[in-house]
């Protein structure tokens, strides 16, 4: 039995899309007799006991996959300082032949590319430790997401179940990602200027919420002119 | 004129100190003021992805730390240089903290730019951005990687112009100060 180690790249302790991707594939990786277990990165390395716990499950996973959100153009503060911490870590500890690593990054921007430099990272991160590289899915128009169960938002994302779906059957069999699980999951959840609308309303009903929709665009920074 | 580093050394890490001081030179050649921040000694808090810094206090970090700072720092500099050990291609988590925290200076409103979506400015003016990433050993890979993030995050940021470079930590500073100098003394920068 294949044992399978969920990191979850978001800060938020809940409601991310990290989660809800993450959660999804490791229900198809159950269904397919693998053992899973779920890290949020960002408690995992708050403590050196956790620390400890963190470093030891990443040692004992046969694969290794994180969701993270896209934050300027990389990966969040918490994610690249695990990173740091598995690689000086991996320096000094007895490293397994054939861990398999896969990243899936979401943006807020409706353009799946946005997420390339952080798949990046992820590969080269995964060949400096030892890892096998899998692959890397990026997904645009995450915000349309935020914590809802896939199994639950039906047609929108039929492209994103799709590609983890075969995620799941090649991870299953010992496979890298194929070229259509990538490619399906890149693929807009819906038009980028209806994206566009949906996002900005969510904003200013926020700030209208927080009395400050007047503000939205305020430069309190502005100290000179 | 006036200068941000956000240095992302790590501890102990003198070779980042002295790219630094080769870039304090540099930049005091051709008449440019220059404040540091040493990351791994100020406060700053992760970003929590919270978005309170474009619904809640619009512009402002809700975190009141170190952070807030920096922020106010770059969008007031004429030219923030991002410096870092260059980690699997990216930042250092040390840098990456404090760039986390900068979303505060772009509105939550999107725009387009080179036909993908942005954010749009929240400010009229922006810094150029410089990265410069200090790499152990020859790796065309992370290189490659380490100039395209300064790029992407220069489009981001809506800086007027960006450009980046990668200095070997063995190299020496004859070299090291060639490369710099050239950064600097771009005609985008002397405007």
């Amino acid at each position: 039995m294949k044992s399978l180690l969920l990191l979850i790249g978001s800060p938020k302790p809940s409601d991310s899309t990290s989660e809800s991707l993450g959660n999804y594939l490791i229900q198809q990786m159950s269904a397919r007799n693998c053992e899973t277990k779920t890290l949020f990165i960002r408690p995992a390395i708050s403590t050196d006991e956790r620390r400890e716990v963190f470093l030891s499950a990443t040692d004992k996973a046969d694969i290794i996959i994180l969701a993270s959100p896209l934050y300027v153009d990389s990966l969040p503060y918490p994610v690249t300082k695990a990173m740091e911490m598995i690689a000086r870590h991996r320096q000094t500890s007895e490293n397994r032949n054939g861990q398999q690593f896969l990243c899936i990054v979401n943006c807020g921007f409706p353009e799946a590319h946005h997420n390339d430099t952080a798949i990046a990272i992820c590969r080269k991160f995964a060949g400096e430790v030892g890892f096998e590289w899998a692959g890397g899915l990026a997904l645009g128009g995450g915000e349309a997401i935020i914590g809802k169960s896939l199994d639950k938002l039906g047609f929108m994302v039929r492209n994103i179940t799709k590609s983890l779906d075969l995620t799941a059957d090649d991870l299953a069999n010992g496979k890298v990602l194929s070229h259509q699980a990538v490619t399906l999951m890149a693929k807009p959840l819906m038009p980028a200027w209806i994206y566009k609308l949906i996002g900005e309303f969510s904003f200013k009903r926020q700030a209208k919420k927080h009395q400050v929709y007047k503000n939205l665009e305020d430069c309190p920074y502005q100290w000179k002119s | 004129m006036k200068a941000v580093i956000l240095n992302g050394s790590n501890k102990d890490d003198s070779v980042l100190f002295n790219v630094q001081k080769i870039i304090y030179d540099e930049l005091g050649s051709i008449k440019w003021e220059a404040e540091s921040f040493i990351l791994h000694e100020i406060k700053i808090a992760a970003c929590q992805g919270d978005f309170g810094c474009w619904v809640k206090t619009p512009g402002v970090c809700i975190m009141k730390d170190d952070g807030q700072d920096i922020a106010g720092a770059f969008i007031n500099s004429d030219m923030t240089v991002l410096l870092s050990p260059v980690t699997f291609g990216g930042y250092s988590a040390e840098l990456k903290k404090a760039v986390d925290r900068l979303i505060c200076i772009v509105s939550p409103l999107f725009t387009k730019i080179g036909g993908e979506f942005h954010h749009r400015k929240r400010y009229s003016r922006y810094p150029i951005l410089i990265g410069i990433g200090v790499i152990e050993k020859a790796d065309e890979e992370s290189g490659e990687i380490f100039k395209k993030l300064v790029s992407r995050n220069a489009i981001n940021f809506h800086a007027p112009h960006s450009a980046s470079e990668i200095i070997m930590s063995n190299e020496d500073t004859e070299i090291i100060q060639a490369k710099i100098r050239k950064l600097f003394r771009a005609k985008e920068v002397r405007q």
